[in-house]
């Protein structure tokens, strides 16, 4: 059988060959994403990551956010 | 209401493209731009240390009112010996924190790195210099600096993906 397979227990297995984390515990499919985009993109998406951490950091300091 | 406090990088690399300032990202971003699932607040770039292009860069600060971080209310801003020497230049900006490297690793200059470095497009038609990613890498491991030992694996990882997706596919989108 090929493709994903839906796993409850286990969430999405792997498609065959393609191992979702390196053998240090790093996110493969992470680091595939990334490489599926233009450096443009790559850039846009770090500076969203980095634009909704200040914003989730503004909340925090000023009661609106979760507790830690 | 109150600035947003992001950092805004291609507002920064715009500026200094703008300018026609000598530079190579480095660091974080550098990383980010090979495609490394990584975050970073500030951007890192090595200059080249012409009193031309200083004299450039100091004009793209000043358009970006650039200034020394962690002075409190002083507003200290570079002069011209400050970005000609090897030092490191850690500036606050309107659009965010650049860190202005005279050197990196072990000495190297703008120029020891220019010919380890790719020619990327960060949108509308704005290229910029990054350092590759095996030479990042390589000084990382050199310096051996705990913040880049959690970084280090990713970065790894990342040159190996890139280099298989090279071969399956010839290349990163966007690189030259």
């Amino acid at each position: 059988m090929e493709g994903p397979v839906d796993n409850p227990q286990q969430g999405i297995e792997p498609c065959a060959g393609e191992p979702t984390h390196s053998e240090d515990g790093v996110d493969l499919t992470l680091i595939r994403w990334m490489l599926s985009m233009t450096p443009a993109e790559r850039l846009d998406t770090l500076q969203n990551t980095v634009r909704s951490i200040v914003r989730i950091r503004t909340l925090r300091l000023h009661g609106a956010g979760p507790e830690p | 209401m109150a600035p947003d406090p992001s950092p805004d990088f291609v507002t920064i690399l715009r500026v200094l493209l703008e300018h026609e300032v000598h530079f190579i990202v480095v660091g974080g971003v550098c990383g980010v731009l090979h495609g490394a699932p990584i975050a970073t607040f500030d951007l890192d770039i090595v200059h080249s240390r012409t009193a031309e292009n200083v004299g450039r860069l100091l004009a793209a600060l000043e358009a970006l009112n650039g200034r020394y971080r962690g002075q409190g209310q002083r507003q200290l801003k570079p002069q011209q010996s400050h970005l000609s020497s090897s030092g490191h230049q850690l500036l606050i900006t309107d659009a965010g924190p650049p860190d202005l490297l005279g050197v990196i690793g072990g000495g190297l200059t703008y120029q020891d790195l220019l010919s380890r470095t790719t020619e990327m497009e960060v949108g509308s038609g704005a290229k910029v210099r990054v350092l590759n990613l095996d030479v990042l890498i390589g000084i990382k491991e050199e310096l051996g600096q705990e913040k880049d030992k959690a970084v280090l694996p990713i970065v790894r990882r990342t040159l190996e993906e890139s280099r298989k997706k090279s071969q399956s596919d010839c290349g990163s989108p966007g690189a030259t």
